[in-house]
């Protein structure tokens, strides 16, 4: 009899194991990327419309002019020609981008995980006269938009694409998280 | 072993935690040229013909001298949560959550490590001069524990710097160095200006205040603070005195 119980218990268990299904996990509201594909992403342009100044960061000066990033995604360009009036005057898109440095009429940033050289000389436009393809492999992963700004859950990106923001949405909370 | 593991789990943790702090990394004074001046928050610097990038911990040397064809000539690792490059002369000064880290290039081509100054973990900008480099640490933040403040060290002899000054300070982060006059930003307590003649015994000036500063640049005649808010603009035809002259907002 004993036996016999024993057997059932272990069916009983059997049948639980058969039932098993994928584990569900808690939907919570998180952020979830918005993705480019990294050739468009790269894309480098210049606007003579300035932007307002979201994340700002590093500052560079050089001539006339100072140069401030919007991390992630570009650099804002200040004519201060006579500081008194000093302003935005334009922007260089550079997605990916958190760093700057000049020598000349050229600019050195990164571009996501590429080294580029952009040509400054001309007031009106920019143009891209160098690009080492993954000289910064850390650039890939690790630029300001591979993380949401606010803190909670996120849907942990993937690295074949270029996340250009996010947008929330319920998503598993089986996911990133930022404090 | 189980110290061993505890370290280990910690480097971990560094390594994981390292990028976010990098994001507001240090450094610069080249001379206004054709490179032109950088903050001190930087990871890229150009001297001469060479440019040098730090990721959070890789150093790269690109030979420039053809402008248009950037060509590698070193990878060198450094350390975990590299913040900030600074150059002077012939030495950059590195910036790192675990100290900061002089490498000569005399090489240019080759940067190779003189010598070290290690602290507890922390944020840390540099500026340096012929023989003091000033560096602020940054406490309480993912960058670790630190006594916020200005480290003076004396860097006569590279291979051992010495520290000659600890002088609190809550909050430092960028700071610009113009003669003996050195600015320190100090998120909501504002600029500070000091006069460092006496290296060994900086004397706080006056303190700026009406923003959240970040980073300075001394440019000239004018220094260029990024604050929060936007960038101000003050006249320092007195490097002691500076007259705000406008703010261009964000």
């Amino acid at each position: 009899m004993r036996f016999i119980l024993l057997v059932l218990c272990v069916f009983s268990f059997a049948s639980c194991w058969t039932k098993v299904k994928p584990v569900n996990y808690q939907k919570v509201w998180g952020s979830k990327p918005i993705y480019s594909g990294f050739t468009q992403a790269k894309q480098i342009s210049y606007s003579s419309t300035a932007l307002p100044v979201m994340l700002p960061g590093n500052i560079y000066a050089k001539g006339n002019l100072i140069y401030q990033l919007e991390i992630g995604k570009g650099i804002h360009v200040i004519d201060n020609s006579v500081p008194a009036q000093a302003n935005r005057v334009g922007f260089i898109t550079v997605n990916g981008s958190s760093q700057i440095s000049i020598k000349g009429n050229y600019l050195y940033t990164n571009n996501y995980d590429d080294l580029v050289v952009v040509d400054i000389s001309n007031s009106n436009t920019v143009s891209v006269v160098k690009r080492v393809a993954g000289a910064f492999p850390e650039g890939k992963q690790y630029y300001s938009y591979s993380q949401p700004v606010e803190s909670g859950y996120y849907e942990c990106p993937v690295f074949d694409s270029a996340v250009i923001g996010w947008r929330k949405d319920s998503i598993s909370a089986y996911n990133c998280f930022k404090n | 072993m189980k110290f061993s593991f505890y370290k280990l789990l910690i480097a971990l943790f560094v390594c994981f935690v390292g990028w976010s702090c990098s994001k507001d990394g240090t450094s610069n004074a080249a001379a206004v040229s054709s490179t032109g001046k950088a903050g001190s928050l930087s990871k890229f610097t150009i001297v001469g013909n060479f440019l040098y990038a730090v990721d959070s911990r890789l150093l790269y040397t690109y030979d420039i001298s053809n402008p248009v064809n950037p060509v590698k000539t070193s990878t060198a690792s450094i350390n975990f949560n590299v913040e900030t490059i600074f150059p002077f002369k012939n030495r950059l000064f590195i910036g790192t959550t675990t100290g900061m880290f002089i490498y000569s290039i005399d090489t240019p081509s080759l940067p190779s490590k003189l010598g070290q100054a290690l602290h507890v973990r922390s944020c840390d900008p540099v500026v340096a001069n012929d023989s003091i480099a000033f560096v602020t640490l940054k406490g309480n933040t993912w960058c670790g524990p630190a006594v916020s403040g200005l480290y003076v060290h004396d860097i006569k002899n590279v291979f051992q710097p010495v520290l000659l000054k600890t002088l609190p300070i809550s909050s430092p982060e960028g700071l610009g160095l113009e003669g003996s006059v050195l600015y320190i930003c100090c998120n909501n307590d504002g600029l500070k200006v000091f006069n460092v003649a006496n290296p060994a015994n900086p004397v706080e000036i006056r303190t700026i205040t009406g923003g959240y500063f970040k980073d300075v640049i001394p440019y000239g005649d004018l220094l260029i603070c990024y604050i929060s808010t936007g960038i101000s603009l003050y006249d320092i035809t007195n490097p002691t005195n500076p007259v705000f002259i406008k703010l261009i907002a964000n």
